[in-house]
């Protein structure tokens, strides 16, 4: 009988093991290729001798983490906080808007060109709008990481509340399933990796916002503190905040990350 | 309810569109299914087997005609029923034993009982095993008899099976025929099976409605009188090949098959 259970082991033993493996050999070879790519630095500027006003060494800016870090921590805070309530607005009406306008022909018809049309023009224009509405305030950054996040999340969403077999509308209906049962138990967990890859995409462009947004409209954040030491020549500070607002995009992605594995427990491991 | 329902569909018709346009797909037919029978519809693609079976779940209403269930006319979805189709349609997201179980929490029954149920099932159905595994990791085979464990968990008093066994290899759809026609055995629910599979047809029916194309209707019915449960190699029985060659005949005059 060719019907025998595949030889597979068992979802979270197979997933803990390769994260186990995956996670290990990642740090190791970040680690390892970011100690690289800082001594390299250090040495060319050392070798010929280029001034810190114009590029700082690793050393020089590295240090300041240690002495600037209220300040730094302070807006990396500021910034953290801005991009999670804009990203969080960005989930909480781009969601619903997709499947509103899968599920209701006329809503399509009648929002998609203007949502093509806001998603062609570059989200950043609105910035000077928004500062003449709200003034310099968080609310133009936050504003600005919801534009920015919005439309790859709707657009995902549309097509993961799309791509569901229609068929399983049968078997629920057979079940006796209220609209609200189809949608919990199967509509929803059905379309959650396409809804998924549009948070991954939109978490990327929401930290470019929040940067933006900042540089023109804010007194706090990242984005404030790197236009506020460019214009003193703090080249150490400057870089400092490059660093900084890397790390924050890689703790909101590892977030992310972490929420997709908790959520869909069920994704084969890549 | 374990008891088989009868089916009663009268004058049923079904088309497509409207006006000049209209796509006539299937009868007028007249079905009558008794309580705890199997019953198989045969014929080629696009005589509207597929359609009937739609059409007595309640899912598509009718273009005219009426069906009762039980002697109550249908009007909408019955619950009261297991549908199988040739694709499984397990959700991804959910294991084995949590699709099959998807009936319980969306019918709010008893989790004890139907889990009760389910491992009967599992067990019977040669899952044992493979509870906890997403449809991913099982094969093709297994995946279709956790589909039909999901059939059966709430106990039906029907199931209706659309080519179930279509997309299985040779030999998965021998085992897989037994092993249903033992559950049914067991239960005796009313069965609408719609296959493509002459052996199918007869391996596993009572009776066997045999279907011509657009509009389909029924041309020809044949009792099949083979003792239970059928072995696996059906040829055994002389009647097997009656009744095959006149499967096979209705389908030549048809002109379903046109052999020089």
């Amino acid at each position: 009988m060719t019907d025998q259970i595949a030889t597979v082991p068992t979802p979270n033993a197979l997933a803990a093991r390769l994260v186990r493996a995956g996670w290990l050999w990642t740090i190791v070879n970040s680690v390892l290729s970011i100690v690289i790519f800082l001594a390299l630095w250090e040495a060319l500027i050392r070798l010929f001798d280029v001034p810190v006003w114009l590029v700082p060494k690793p050393s020089d800016f590295l240090g300041r983490f240690l002495v600037d870090y209220p300040e730094i921590l302070r807006n990396a805070l500021a910034t953290s906080v801005t991009l999670a309530v804009g990203f969080a607005l960005g989930i909480v009406i781009a969601v619903p808007l997709a499947l509103l306008m899968v599920s209701v022909a006329a809503f399509e018809r009648g929002l998609y060109p203007i949502i093509v049309f806001l998603n062609i023009m570059p989200k950043t224009v609105i910035g000077p709008i928004l500062i003449i509405w709200f003034g310099v305030s968080p609310m133009v950054s936050v504003l600005v990481v919801f534009l920015m996040c919005f439309f790859p999340i709707l657009v995902d969403s549309m097509l993961g509340f799309r791509a569901v077999d229609p068929r399983l509308q049968y078997i629920t209906r057979s079940m006796g399933a209220t609209p609200w049962q189809a949608f919990r138990y199967v509509r929803l967990p059905a379309s959650m990796g396409h809804i998924f890859a549009g948070l991954r995409i939109g978490i990327v462009k929401a930290v470019e916002g929040v940067i933006i947004a900042e540089f023109i409209g804010s007194s706090q954040g990242l984005g404030f503190m790197i236009m506020r030491a460019s214009s003193f020549m703090n080249m150490e500070l400057l870089f400092c905040g490059l660093v900084a607002v890397a790390v924050v995009a890689l703790i909101f992605n590892a977030l992310l990350a972490t929420s997709e594995r908790i959520m869909m427990p069920w994704v084969r491991p890549r | 309810m374990s008891i088989g329902a009868s089916i009663n569909a009268r004058e049923l018709t079904k088309s497509y569109g409207g006006g000049a346009g209209a796509f006539h797909a299937l009868g007028p037919i007249d079905l009558d299914i008794k309580p705890g029978e199997f019953v198989s519809l045969i014929g080629p693609s696009g005589c509207g087997k597929s359609t009937t079976m739609l059409l007595v779940a309640g899912l598509e209403p009718p273009s005219t005609g009426s069906i009762a269930i039980d002697g109550k006319a249908l009007t909408q979805p019955i619950t009261e029923v297991g549908i199988v189709f040739q694709d499984h349609l397990l959700l991804e997201f959910r294991t084995a034993m949590k699709n099959v179980l998807l009936q319980q929490e969306i019918r709010g029954l008893d989790r004890a009982e139907s889990l009760e149920r389910a491992e009967h099932l599992f067990a019977r159905l040669g899952l044992v095993g493979a509870e906890n595994r997403y449809p991913w990791q099982l094969s093709g085979g297994m995946r279709q008899r956790v589909s039909i464990a999901r059939a059966l968990v709430h106990n039906p008093s029907m199931l209706l099976m659309d080519e179930p066994f279509g997309a299985l290899d040779a030999i998965s759809r021998t085992q897989i025929r037994h092993d249903l026609e033992m559950l049914w055995l067991e239960t005796r629910k009313t069965v609408l099976f719609i296959t493509h599979s002459i052996d199918e047809a007869i391996g596993l029916s009572d009776r066997v409605f045999v279907m011509s194309r657009s509009p389909g209707r029924i041309v020809d019915e044949i009792r099949i009188d083979l003792p239970r449960p059928r072995p696996a190699h059906l040829g055994e029985y002389p009647d097997f090949a009656a009744y095959t060659k006149r499967i096979y005949s209705v389908f030549e005059k048809l002109g379903v098959y046109k052999f020089d």
